[in-house]
């Protein structure tokens, strides 16, 4: 079978860059409020000056918090077939950034709080004959 | 700003009633409360309603309208207040407004909704511009999951088990048993919550609420209308509304910036904390609370984060049988959405209805003793929430 094409899950949110896989947000120079996806204007009620510029968050997060999904979620959420329950978590990012992801694990149940992990752009599903295969930012543990 | 007598309350049952127009449902509310209030509908001033993203409303959130429509068109005006599954407790406020400002002396509160199958799913839009649809397109973690990270950081903060989760569950349905108006009103074991499908680790079936149809309404006027009807109202100490924090640490969204204390639902904390501080009580002082659980973890939580027992005791609390109507602090004596489901817009109203009838000492086998001032909590999608104390 020839290679599938690596299609992003959604558009401008992350990208393999030259340091690595990244999540693109954005940051504002005034108060220093990370922002993912990017955003236009600064949310800090005490920030005295709206003032974004583009960011690159990651590799390098611990998890805040993580959870399993056990049933197979409703369209569009892509998965394994036949399913088989995945880990998600709440990751704490050091550019101060708290943001969910799945985590990338053949063994979901040993995923614990407080874990590092690292950011990594693979596919949701490489199961099946698609020619496509839906990638999106994940967290591997370390 | 005049004092707010809560006169009638009235609920149609939560359950599933695909034959039933939301109309008859609503109505059944509206009357059951205009009937308690021993008014007619010709006396009702004002209506705030709550808006339905799911049903009735004409598809623009018009639910007051509806009822009113077909209650008969007086030309009252109508609110209809949108603030997702706030929606019946931000009506409810605005209601008190209406009365406390003397713009009116009899004004209706209503809520009614008839839910779409399975979890809920927030938005509806498939575009990259709702970050609903990216949370499910990119990551696929639905509600339940959100709730399953609150629970699982719990658990490693505090210990919480499996056990304490299911046993919340259990005491749900030990009070709920005992409510005409709950959908699930079966006994559960704590083996039969553990036995129940994981829907996602840690939370198990039995420990999330389905979604139900169902309506509440509420009647509420001038203390001197109050006095003609009845000798001792229920009236309303404070009613609050707030939406979130920008750094509470709860991503409502894909993320949200770490933030400085420990991560909670700043607009439930800030609207709860509004209320005590109008009505001028402690949260100590509170003999029983209505607060939305969603899913069994909210019970652990929420009455940490407004101060009605301390961080890390709730547990304690509750393995002792201390949230049990007999108990010191009393939460959720209707049963709670574990038993009723979330008929979302309405849920905040049927919390006024349960708060009302304990402090007239009218909740039978459920009844919280010498019950004199409680409190009402909703929440809702876009950092809404909602909270009222009501007293006697």
């Amino acid at each position: 079978m020839s290679e599938a094409e690596r299609v992003h899950a959604a558009q401008g949110l992350f990208a393999e860059t030259a340091q690595g896989p990244r999540l693109l947000g954005s940051k504002c120079r005034t108060c220093s409020t990370p922002y993912f996806p990017r955003s236009e204007s600064c949310h800090n009620p005490d920030c005295s000056q709206s003032d974004l510029e583009d960011a690159a968050f990651g590799p390098h997060g611990k998890l805040w918090s993580c959870a399993i999904q056990n049933y197979p979620p409703p369209p569009p959420v892509v998965y394994d077939e036949p399913f088989a329950p995945y880990a998600v978590g709440l990751v704490d990012m050091p550019e101060g950034l708290r943001v969910l992801g799945r985590i990338l694990t053949d063994d979901p149940q040993a995923v614990e709080v407080g874990g590092e992990v690292e950011l990594v752009i693979e596919p949701l599903a490489t199961s099946g004959e698609s020619a496509q295969q839906l990638v999106s930012w994940q967290f591997k543990p370390r | 700003m005049r004092e707010v007598a809560v006169l009638g309350l009235g609920m149609h049952p939560w359950g599933k009633f695909p034959e039933k127009p939301l109309n008859n449902i609503c109505r059944v509310a509206v009357e059951a409360a205009l009937s308690d209030a021993d008014l007619q509908w010709r006396d009702v001033q004002a209506v705030a309603a709550a808006s339905s993203r799911f049903s009735g409303g004409k598809g623009w959130g018009l639910n007051g309208n509806d009822v009113v429509e077909d209650m008969g068109s007086t030309g009252v005006p109508v609110y209809n207040l949108s603030a997702g599954c706030a929606a019946g407790g931000n009506a409810f406020n605005i209601g008190c407004m209406l009365v406390a400002s003397g713009c009116h002396d009899v004004v209706m509160v209503v809520g009614g909704e008839k839910m779409p199958k399975g979890f809920i799913q927030t938005s509806g839009l498939e575009d990259e511009s709702d970050p609903e649809y990216l949370r499910q397109r990119c990551i696929g973690l639905p509600g339940p999951g959100f709730w399953a990270l609150l629970t699982r950081r719990r658990m490693a903060e505090y210990g919480t088990t499996e056990e304490d989760l299911a046993r919340i569950a259990v005491k749900a349905h030990e009070v709920g048993t005992h409510n005409e108006n709950a959908r699930f009103r079966q006994l559960f074991s704590i083996e039969d919550v553990l036995k129940s499908n994981m829907v996602s680790y840690p939370l198990r079936l039995y420990e999330i609420c389905p979604v139900s149809d169902g309506a509440a309404a509420v009647i509420l006027c001038s203390a001197e209308i109050a006095r003609k009807k009845t000798t001792s109202p229920v009236t309303v100490a404070a009613s609050a509304v707030a939406t979130a924090r920008f750094d509470d640490g709860i991503p409502r969204a894909l993320a949200c910036p770490i933030g400085s204390g420990s991560a909670h639902h700043s607009e439930a904390a800030i609207a709860v904390g509004r209320a005590l501080e109008t009505a001028a009580v402690g949260p100590k002082d509170i003999d029983l609370v209505e607060l939305q659980d969603n899913t069994v973890y909210y019970e652990l939580a929420f009455p940490e984060e407004w101060g009605l027992c301390e961080p890390g005791e709730s547990e304690s609390l509750m393995r002792a049988g201390e949230t049990l109507p007999t108990g010191r602090l009393p939460i959720n004596p209707s049963g709670g959405f574990l038993c009723f489901g979330e008929a979302t817009t309405a849920q905040g109203l049927f919390q006024i209805c349960e708060v009302g009838w304990q402090l007239r000492g009218a909740a039978a086998q459920r009844q919280v003793p010498n019950a004199k001032l409680g409190l009402a909590q909703s929440l809702g999608l876009g950092g809404n929430a909602a909270a009222a104390v009501l007293k006697r």
